[in-house]
């Protein structure tokens, strides 16, 4: 290590430092809290301090670490590649276990509630991904609003299933087909925008529906929310400790001993089934012609115009299609709760949506199930501490596009081989 | 009659807080072609340095136009850090990749910086005093006083002093050509011997100290603000920068005012609940309709 | 006239202030490659461009005979071009789906009749046997015209990674899987080395002999325009300048004076 890159590097630690200072100085140090009704300004001289002091360190640090690697250049295949190649190549076996361990999860001996409660959570976040994921991994449609899709759907199960008092099995896929209805009628007139306009758009859109949410008190109770939308039953067996008169439930049917977890175990299974659908179906029609023209359009409409592939119809399918299975999981979480309200539906949960299935690997089915392991542990992981949980979220996504752009899965398997036919 | 003017007036001035952060995302998105999500965050992260100063001053005895001025620079000079870190960390290791990559960095930086502000400053609303008090009052023996706030007009000056600072920057000095020839073409720009990362980084350096002040006036206008209001006010603006006709600067202003009129009629004559609709609505009809805005060049699809 | 496959007839496309075709008129005839040439900045893609739906022209009507009935192109916007009058092309600057096999490729552009086959994926979903009669067919079309520019071994890997000579002829043969009446090439031979050009030339040739498709050919590279081409249609800003075939073309001076400028 020669002096004059030892110079160099000081000296670009010492602007860093500077530059979070300047970046934390104020923000960080200068917290502003109420006292009186009067903001006052408290200082956190040490945070700052702190954050500055890893800065600086941290870039020094950077800085030698990349000035070896350079020495060293030549040597490659690190550990990261081999990783690389083995998710690519083992997905399949990777995609099997992960398939087996899922149903067998709930009988594990610490799967208590919590667990449950986390899987549970987990999977319909693996759902809405696989959902997006025909919408933008295969179709490349970014679409900032995929939270309406879930709305519609959990409402229009939600107001089903109180005012009709139709059950789960009805309600359901009169709640996918509304959202995928709606998808048709958002979709319509701005499919032909260009990527980025069109992520704006559904971002708009996804917001106009949630303000109409928040709004239309006479149907949707506005911040109140929809209560008192039934539980789901084992086909008509409840799940209650104390059922009413004459009427069987789940334990007393089967003779078990009545236990609160069987109502969660059953619930798990549902959004097991329900995103297991959705994955076999978009794994089918992904080697249908619909789905190779999804995949072309991403790839270059104009050629997809000259060889007389209808580019809006075809969208409209994919986003069709991905609002349906949007709508599908939002009856579910409707079901799940008893309870929604227009909060659970923001503009945030879409973010976490597309992050999902952008970290994944766009297009990647296993891609969406490890980034939604990684990026909800994330979530999870950081619980206790409120915002900054959100922080490291953001923070990966960005970190994530910058490392490695293209996803954790990066591979594609071509959806027809000719070896095969010969 | 009287109660239009009055809109008119409160259109305008909201109007020139939208047009200075339009002007941020249109610079951006005219050099790299990308939609800067993260830039009404900036504006958040200018609104909070804004009341911070303002907070700290009022311990003071310093003069009021002292201190708005100091105010004005210190917000610019700090939020100026966060446009010009944010692009080095999160846009410029990803201006070769796929053309989606940006804009998903670019959301995870704006939940970066909500939750960050939000984790920093705490999650309540801020409530700060008014710095400038009063006003001209029209019509006063009518049954509705039109009242033009000295606030107001500083706040359009400020605005308008700044628009021609700014536009003399861009047509008469060499970092505003090298700005320019960048939006035509950057690897020619680069072959002619210019620095294109520090114009791209001096775009954002620009772009982040006008959202800034904007920041300073939302706060001083409203007297209310929380990390939140970068995501709204950001939309906002994105809907001015599309309507003027994205790429274009005096569009993003027009824009601005624009939507800033927009918005306090809706509110005004239509619905207050319903009035970030007509926002989204505008944006929507917008870019199905009319996409290359007021402004814009029409954008033709190369074969 | 009745065996005129395509007659543009006084096609002219203005943008702005910028007169990019003037009052254009040809015909292409069936079995024939006509050929497009002029300096660069001609309006030749626009033609194209024009043709295939991509620009609406200014005016002046384009006319394509497709089994004895005579459809106006004007009528069709962008994919219908492709679809409903079976006008396919290629482009200067290949466009293939890089990151999707060369298989795929070729299904894609047999989209249309696909689609059907699968009942709008309904079928498809359940294995339904028509339709996977149907998919066998469309593969076995791809392997024919994949056997013919050797790309068959390749025929799983990704269409980005062929070397370049190759992504032209299969931008080619991806064209001709739609069954078009008329193809439209746009500088295939454009980077292509001598013996690529070769090759291009017969396979063009074999288009033309055997599938009994007219080809409508913008070429700089004169070896191929003069090759093969049976009447060629001479461009300069955006004007007809000379019309004959390819003998007559290199004789005459109006042409030589386009590409070379006039003697002082």
């Amino acid at each position: 290590m020669n002096k004059n890159f030892f110079q160099s590097s000081i000296k670009d630690s010492l602007f860093t430092g500077i530059v979070a200072l300047a970046l934390f100085g104020p923000i960080v140090g200068l917290r502003t809290v109420a006292v009186n009704e009067a903001l006052v300004v408290q200082p956190k001289w040490l945070v700052v301090g702190l954050i500055v002091l890893v800065c600086t360190v941290g870039r020094f640090l950077i800085n030698i670490y990349t000035f070896k690697k350079e020495q060293r250049r030549g040597e490659a295949s690190s550990i990261g590649k081999s990783i690389t190649n083995f998710l690519d190549t083992k997905g399949a076996q990777i995609a099997l276990g992960a398939v087996i361990f899922s149903v067998i999860f709930p009988f594990m001996p610490f799967a208590d509630r919590y667990w449950m409660d986390i899987a549970i959570m987990m999977m319909t976040y693996i759902m809405l991904g696989w959902g997006l994921n025909i919408v933008i991994g295969l179709a490349g449609l970014l679409d900032l609003g995929y939270v309406a899709f879930y709305a519609v759907g959990a409402y229009s199960y939600a107001l089903f299933a109180i005012h009709f008092g139709w059950s789960f099995w009805i309600c359901l896929p009169l709640a996918g087909l509304f959202a995928g209805l709606f998808g048709i009628l958002l979709g319509f007139p701005v499919l032909r925008l260009r990527g980025d306009y069109l992520a704006i758009v559904t971002l708009a859109f996804g917001e106009m529906i949630r303000i109409l949410l928040l709004n239309w008190y006479d149907l949707t109770k506005g911040p109140d929310g929809l209560t008192g939308i039934p539980r789901p039953s084992f086909f008509g067996l409840p799940f209650k400790r104390y059922p009413d008169e004459g009427v069987e439930t789940f334990h007393t049917f089967f003779g078990l001993e009545y236990s609160p977890m069987q109502r969660i175990i059953f619930l798990y299974y549902l959004i097991l089934i329900l995103a297991l659908i959705t994955n076999f179906f978009t794994i089918k029609i992904r080697k249908l012609p619909v789905g190779r023209a999804w995949e072309a359009l991403r790839e270059d409409e104009i050629a997809c115009k000259s060889l007389g592939v209808n580019p809006r119809n075809t969208k409209l399918t994919a986003f069709a299609v991905g609002a349906m299975f949007g709508g599908f999981a939002g009856s579910f979480f409707a079901t799940r709760q008893a309870f929604i309200s227009p909060e659970s539906f923001t503009f945030i949960e879409s973010a976490i949506i597309v992050a999902i299935v952008v970290l994944g690997g766009m297009g990647s089915q296993t891609g969406v199930v490890l980034s939604t392991i990684f990026l909800i542990g994330l979530i999870e992981v950081f619980r206790d501490f409120e915002s900054y949980r959100m922080v490291a979220f953001g923070g990966a996504m960005v970190l994530i596009m910058v490392f490695r752009p293209k996803g954790i899965l990066a591979t594609r398997k071509p959806t027809i081989t000719m070896r095969k036919e010969k | 009659m009287e109660y239009f003017l009055q809109q008119l007036i409160n259109g305008l001035t909201l109007g020139s807080v939208y047009g200075l952060i339009a002007i941020g995302y249109t610079m951006v998105y005219g050099i790299i072609g990308m939609i800067n999500f993260a830039h009404g965050d900036i504006f958040m992260v200018g609104a909070f340095v804004a009341l911070i100063s303002f907070i700290l001053f009022a311990l003071t005895s310093i003069a009021l136009p002292i201190v708005l001025l100091l105010t004005l620079l210190i917000a610019m000079v700090f939020t100026a850090c966060y446009g010009w870190t944010v692009e080095k960390l999160a846009y410029k290791p990803l201006r070769k990749s796929f053309r989606l990559a940006p804009l998903i960095s670019a959301l995870g930086m704006s939940i970066v910086l909500q939750n960050y502000v939000q984790a920093a400053q705490g999650a309540r609303i801020k409530t700060l005093q008014p710095v400038i008090q009063g006003g001209f009052n029209f019509f006063e023996d009518s049954n509705f006083t039109v009242t033009l706030s000295y606030l107001q007009i500083f706040i359009v000056i400020v605005t308008i002093v700044l628009m021609a600072i700014f536009t003399l920057f861009i047509t008469r000095t060499a970092l505003g050509r090298a700005q320019r020839a960048c939006e035509q073409d950057r690897t020619m720009t680069a072959l002619m011997g210019i620095n294109v990362d520090r114009t791209i980084s001096m775009t954002f350096i620009i772009g982040s100290s006008l959202a800034s002040v904007a920041g300073m006036m939302f706060v001083m206008y409203y007297g209310v603000i929380d990390f939140y209001i970068g995501f709204l006010a950001g939309i906002k603006a994105f809907t001015a920068a599309v309507l003027g006709g994205i790429g274009s600067i005096p569009g993003a202003m027009l824009g601005g005012l624009l939507i800033g009129l927009i918005e306090t009629f809706w509110s005004g004559y239509i619905s207050i609940e319903y009035k970030d609709i007509a926002a989204f609505s505008t944006l929507v009809i917008v870019l199905i309709f009319f996409p290359t805005g007021f402004l814009g060049k029409p954008d033709i699809e190369k074969v | 006239m009745r065996d005129n496959l395509l007659d543009v007839e006084n096609l002219s496309m203005r943008f702005g202030g910028l007169l990019a075709i003037d009052d254009l008129s040809f015909s292409a005839k069936k079995d024939n490659i006509t050929s497009i040439i002029g300096p660069n900045g001609a309006g030749k893609t626009t033609v194209f461009n024009c043709l295939t739906g991509f620009y609406k022209a200014t005016s002046g009507s384009m006319f394509l005979n497709k089994d004895n009935k005579k459809l106006d192109l004007k009528k069709f916007s962008d994919f219908k071009v492709a679809q409903k009058a079976g006008v396919a092309r290629t482009f200067q600057n290949i466009r293939l789906f890089p990151q999707m096999s060369v298989l795929e490729n070729m299904m894609v552009a047999q989209h249309n009749k696909l689609m059907i086959a699968s009942g709008f994926s309904i079928l498809g979903l359940v294995n339904a046997p028509s339709f996977l009669k149907k998919e066998k067919e469309a593969i076995e079309i791809s392997k024919y015209w994949l056997d013919i520019i050797n790309l068959t071994n390749r025929a799983d890997d990704n269409a980005g990674d062929l070397p370049y000579g190759d992504q032209r002829k299969l931008e080619i043969v991806r064209a001709m899987c739609i069954n078009p009446q008329l193809l439209c090439l746009d500088e295939p031979a454009a980077g292509l080395n001598a013996k690529e050009s070769a090759e291009l030339n017969k396979l063009l040739l074999f288009i033309k002999n055997e599938k009994k498709t007219g080809i409508l050919l913008i070429e700089h590279d004169m070896s191929v325009v003069m090759g093969i081409s049976d009447h060629v249609v001479v461009l300069n800003y955006g004007k007809k300048i000379f019309e004959g075939t390819a003998k007559e073309t290199k004789n005459s001076p109006e042409v030589i004076e386009a590409y070379l400028g006039t003697e002082d």
